[in-house]
């Protein structure tokens, strides 16, 4: 078994800043599961998928030094850019609409087994998840696992558009507390 | 706003999940830069959201890390699609031409062009050389033609049964003559209608036997395209005389035409 390394963000950064492949292949594994988790709720085809998040990656690879530390995490900004790309692949012509029509309620239930961070307490974190209520998980997925923007998380949950901050405030708070027991 | 007001007011959390608006964004990215809290506020945020997509995690297949490790070690990042790269569906394969073969291409090239053109140029020498020969052909036939019927005409004339009888012309047209080679052994006959007028358009010459005083046909004188050439005609055992009259074209059963020449035998 080879030397498992682990890298700080910050080595991370630096190292695929200079086009490290090694410090890319860390990159993948432990971020893959996470971003493919999430192109997955909204592709539900596995291949179609996969095409996202080989393209994802290729992206962030090519495009390393566009991220910015002082603007955000590392995990947030290979989201955004994953999340993008899936919902540009969902809205092309070619793309035909298989993903299911899922209500926010089973997003979460629909919860694979599958997760590859070692070092990632998932069952542990999903444990902690069951104690957010119902309508906080909702407003997150929306965001987050459907790729909503404000006015649609509005029009979705019926709330004026004001509140989505707000709500969604309460929502992270939330997830934070249960995450930290 | 205040730093507590920014943290409560939900946009950060907007941030983090990448729904703020442009104007937004540029506003958060210079509280973050200005005020350590909010950093840290954001950072918090940034963390919960990364757990909660990693308890969320589903596993791609293997072949997709090293389909990415390969392309970016092969510097080839490409936007292909992981499946359509294996079934071999992309087009997008670049394949490099040595310049060798590039210059033996155009080589090949010129030298189709340039025997296109000589074939084009041998194909129309072949083609006037094609229509010279069936001209001489033509003519060479016409030549035998008309050498064979030069021939029989001379058989015909120096064939030692025949008889030769001339037709004179009749006071109408004096200057008009026939010749008949009346073939004893045979009774073939023959005319030889070289010295009758031109015949014109609509009529033909037709030759009678006079027998026991009364005209029988002969035989129309063929007369097409204006050759006058030595003809059989139809055989008479015997014959009192012989006639010509000029008749409608194809003939008459009884002579009503003009008489041109005649002989008595």
């Amino acid at each position: 078994m080879p030397e498992i390394k682990k890298y700080s963000e910050d080595e991370l950064v630096y190292l695929l800043k200079n086009k490290d492949q090694s410090a890319f292949a860390y990159l993948y594994d432990n971020y893959s599961g996470a971003l493919f988790g999430i192109i997955s709720k909204m592709i539900e085809n596995k291949e179609q998928a996969e095409d996202v998040l080989q393209e994802a990656f290729i992206k962030i690879w090519n495009n390393f030094s566009a991220y910015d530390s002082a603007k955000g995490r590392l995990f947030t900004w290979m989201l955004n850019i994953t999340r993008n790309l899936t919902i540009d692949t969902i809205r092309s012509k070619d793309y035909k609409k298989q993903s299911k029509i899922r209500n926010s309620e089973n997003s979460v239930d629909n919860i694979s087994d599958n997760t590859n961070a070692a070092s990632f307490d998932a069952l542990g974190v999903r444990k902690h998840l069951t104690l957010l209520k119902n309508d906080q998980k909702q407003i997150i997925d929306l965001a987050y696992f459907e790729g909503l923007t404000q006015d649609e998380i509005s029009k979705q949950l019926a709330i004026p558009l004001g509140t989505v901050k707000t709500k969604m405030r309460t929502a992270i708070l939330e997830l934070r507390k249960v995450l930290q027991k | 706003m205040n730093k507590e007001d920014i943290i409560s007011s939900g946009l950060l959390e907007l941030y983090a999940l990448g729904l703020a608006s442009p104007e937004e964004r540029t506003q958060v990215e210079g509280w973050i830069i200005q005020y350590s809290e909010i950093k840290q506020e954001l950072d918090a945020i940034e963390n919960s959201l990364k757990s909660y997509a990693q308890a969320h995690a589903v596993e791609p297949s293997h072949s997709v890390r090293a389909n990415i490790l390969y392309q970016i070690s092969a510097g080839d990042t490409k936007n292909i699609g992981r499946h359509e790269f294996e079934n071999g569906v992309t087009s997008a394969k670049v394949y490099r031409i040595p310049a060798f073969f590039k210059i033996a291409a155009a080589a090949l090239i010129l030298l189709l062009i340039g025997s296109v053109i000589l074939n084009y140029n041998y194909y129309n020498k072949y083609q006037s050389a094609n229509n010279e020969l069936q001209t001489a052909q033509a003519k060479m036939d016409q030549e035998h033609t008309a050498n064979m019927a030069m021939k029989t005409d001379i058989n015909i004339m120096t064939d030692k049964n025949a008889l030769p009888v001339v037709l004179k012309g009749t006071p109408q047209v004096p200057d008009a003559l026939a010749k008949i080679f009346w073939m004893k052994n045979t009774g073939d006959v023959y005319v030889d209608p070289s010295n009758l007028p031109v015949v014109p358009a609509g009529k033909q010459y037709q030759l009678w036997a006079i027998i026991d005083g009364k005209p029988i046909d002969g035989g129309m004188i063929s007369t097409e395209k204006g050759i006058y050439h030595i003809q059989k005609m139809k055989s008479f055992g015997h014959a009192d005389a012989f006639a010509i009259t000029l008749e409608q074209t194809g003939g008459s059963p009884t002579p009503k035409g003009e008489m041109f020449v005649i002989s008595k035998i």
